[in-house]
């Protein structure tokens, strides 16, 4: 009886605890078939890079850390990276990254995806590939 | 805290504690990256919040094991074979709230628990319909826009109010290479009526960055105003393209529309970026003092050929674009009823941009050159040439603008004679844009215009303009 109280308590720590720990650091992640460098980034998070090889490159927002991401890597706020995207795919008829609402969520569509490529706010397993830490 | 005793009520609020903390996992507050102290701030209170929850679920659970232990759970088997039914718990990722969650549930009332399994169960539909959103769906996005003046803005016969346009485009999610961009506009026409015109339709197939070719109706490729802004007036600063460059039923005298194959991409040289365009299509024909693009074909098989090579440079040039185009099209006059010949008129255009755009300024130059020769032999070679320079600055959310655009067409040119609108003409605009929010846009643009050779004219124009984009 006390266990299953002690595991509801610890899974709710755990989160808490996440929430603490992601203000400090983001890590782009890829599933472990793309090879991808941390210059390709921006590009990738643009449209501006879609293939890595013969991979074809799937960027998945993660909107729990989409603030920090903008602000440190691609360098623009939440308005201009929509209306960059708006008029990037009015142009060329490409659509926008898909959007993951957690690092979980972030992570289960790296792993299932070829191709794909996310950011979360705390180290991941070792199925992923770590590009870099941003 | 735990003072109700009702035990449907201590359950309810249970379920509640326990869908709270699986929340928790999912929560923004969990990614939040900032390091300023608001966010700090913010953060503390949701822990304090958190905490809270943690201990108010903490005496739900202990109220529920003690109900528990007295009243048996003679549907013991029963729970197990909700939990077997429920979808497989595997969905839920090792340490994540769902997971937790089901091993909390286990000696909880059965009630409880086939109300966990089924928050369970869509808590991972949730998450599995939350990654299939990956490769497959049809996008929708598009633009309207409405404006009241004392003149159109695209037709100036007319004054007051008007509907410009409704654009819809979609860019379909087909797979890893195949591409497809469809565009529909319901605009109004010069004569009043709301026509309906399928802008783009274009199906591709993308080999690499650096190359995807299309087929089917496309932008025209020459300059950079007309694939930047097109029919997006609300990602355009200014309220109206140049005149000499509008769409071809609405007074423009290039073909802004091409039916045919594209040859597109770009690749990095070093910091900068080289972009191409390469396309053949069919030639266009003028009818009704138009330009028309021959979607269905033309009858004598004669194309339209050309390309554009653009630079983008970084560094201390960030956000520059300089680039070159070229066309040269074969363009028969429809207007004249026999005995009188058709004219027929090689076009040759030579175009250079430049287009400077950063977080505070939307700088845009474009100048094009016409050589024209009138393949009848009745008037020989001429030479035109139009070009625009436009400069914006951003500041917050307004814009101001300036705009000086000048067309200077032979009008020995049967090309530019033709065309209802090939008088020559310069413009000159100040304008002002108001980011209402994120998607809309007003803007206000004080305008002159001077026609030069075939009638000579001006006018003035106030014009207002509401634009969205979604």
């Amino acid at each position: 009886m006390f266990t299953s109280s002690a595991k509801l308590l610890l899974a709710a720590l755990l989160c808490v605890g996440c929430a603490t720990a992601s203000a400090a650091d983001l890590y782009l992640i890829c599933n472990s078939r793309v090879p991808l460098s941390a210059a390709d980034v921006r590009d990738l998070f643009l449209g501006e890079k879609q293939f890595a090889g013969a991979v074809k490159l799937v960027p998945v927002d993660n909107s729990a850390a989409q603030t920090a991401f903008l602000e440190r890597v691609l360098k623009m706020n939440a308005a201009k990276y929509s209306t960059t995207w708006t008029k990037k795919s009015f142009r060329d008829g490409i659509n926008p990254p898909l959007v993951a609402g957690s690092d979980a969520e972030a992570l289960a569509d790296v792993r299932r995806t070829p191709g794909a490529c996310s950011y979360v706010t705390t180290p991941t397993p070792p199925d992923v590939v770590v590009v870099s830490r941003l | 805290m735990g003072t109700t005793k009702h035990p449907r009520a201590n359950r309810g609020r249970s379920w509640v504690g326990a869908l709270l903390v699986a929340a928790l996992g999912h929560s923004p507050v969990t990614h939040a990256a900032t390091n300023d102290s608001d966010r700090i701030a913010v953060l503390e209170q949701k822990l304090d919040q958190s905490l809270q929850l943690i201990r108010q679920l903490s005496a739900r659970v202990q109220d529920l094991e003690a109900q528990a232990a007295h009243g048996a759970p003679p549907e013991a088997d029963k729970r197990s074979g909700t939990a077997a039914a429920a979808p497989p718990a595997a969905a839920a990722q090792p340490g994540t709230p769902a997971a937790a969650q089901t091993g909390a549930a286990a000696p909880t009332p059965p009630d409880t628990a086939q109300r966990l399994a089924k928050v369970e169960q869509t808590v991972n539909q949730m998450a599995a319909s939350a990654g299939q959103h990956a490769d497959e769906g049809l996008a929708t996005h598009g633009f309207a826009d409405v404006g009241i003046g004392n003149r159109n803005a695209e037709f100036p016969q007319y004054q007051g109010a008007d509907i410009a346009e409704l654009d819809f485009f979609l860019t379909p999610r087909l797979g890893s290479r195949t591409r497809a961009l469809f565009e529909l506009n319901f605009e109004v026409g010069s004569d009043g009526n709301v026509g309906v015109d399928l802008e783009r339709a274009q199906i591709g197939y993308q080999f690499a960055d650096s190359a995807t070719v299309w087929l089917g109706r496309f932008h025209t490729p020459y300059g950079y105003y007309n694939t930047a802004f097109h029919h997006g007036q609300q990602i355009a600063t200014s309220l109206r393209r140049p005149r000499f460059i509008e769409f071809e039923d609405h007074g423009g005298i290039m073909p802004a529309h091409t039916v045919g194959a594209w040859l597109t991409g770009s690749e990095r040289v070093g910091e900068q970026k080289v972009t191409y365009d390469v396309y053949i299509g069919n030639s266009q024909r003028i009818t009704g003092g138009k330009l028309d693009m021959n979607n269905a074909g033309n009858t004598h098989g004669s194309t339209i050929v050309g390309g554009n090579l653009g630079l983008l440079l970084s560094g201390a040039l960030d956000g520059l674009k300089v680039g070159v185009d070229v066309f040269q099209t074969r363009i028969e006059d429809e207007d004249p009823l026999p005995p009188l010949p058709a004219y027929v008129t090689q076009v040759r255009s030579y175009g250079a941009y430049a287009a400077y755009d950063t977080d505070s300024w939307e700088d845009i130059a474009e100048f094009h050159v016409f050589n024209n020769r009138d393949l009848t032999g009745h008037t020989g070679t001429h030479h035109s040439d139009a070009g625009f320079l436009q400069m914006g600055y951003r500041a917050g959310r307004y814009t101001p603008y300036a705009r000086y655009e000048r067309g200077a067409f032979q009008q020995s040119d049967d090309y530019f004679a033709a065309q209802a609108t090939g008088s020559s003409y310069y413009r000159t605009a100040l304008g002002l844009r108001f980011d209402v929010d994120l998607v809309s846009a007003l803007k206000l643009e004080l305008a002159q215009t001077h026609l030069t050779d075939r009638v000579i004219s001006s006018y003035d124009e106030a014009l207002l303009q509401y634009a969205i984009r979604f």
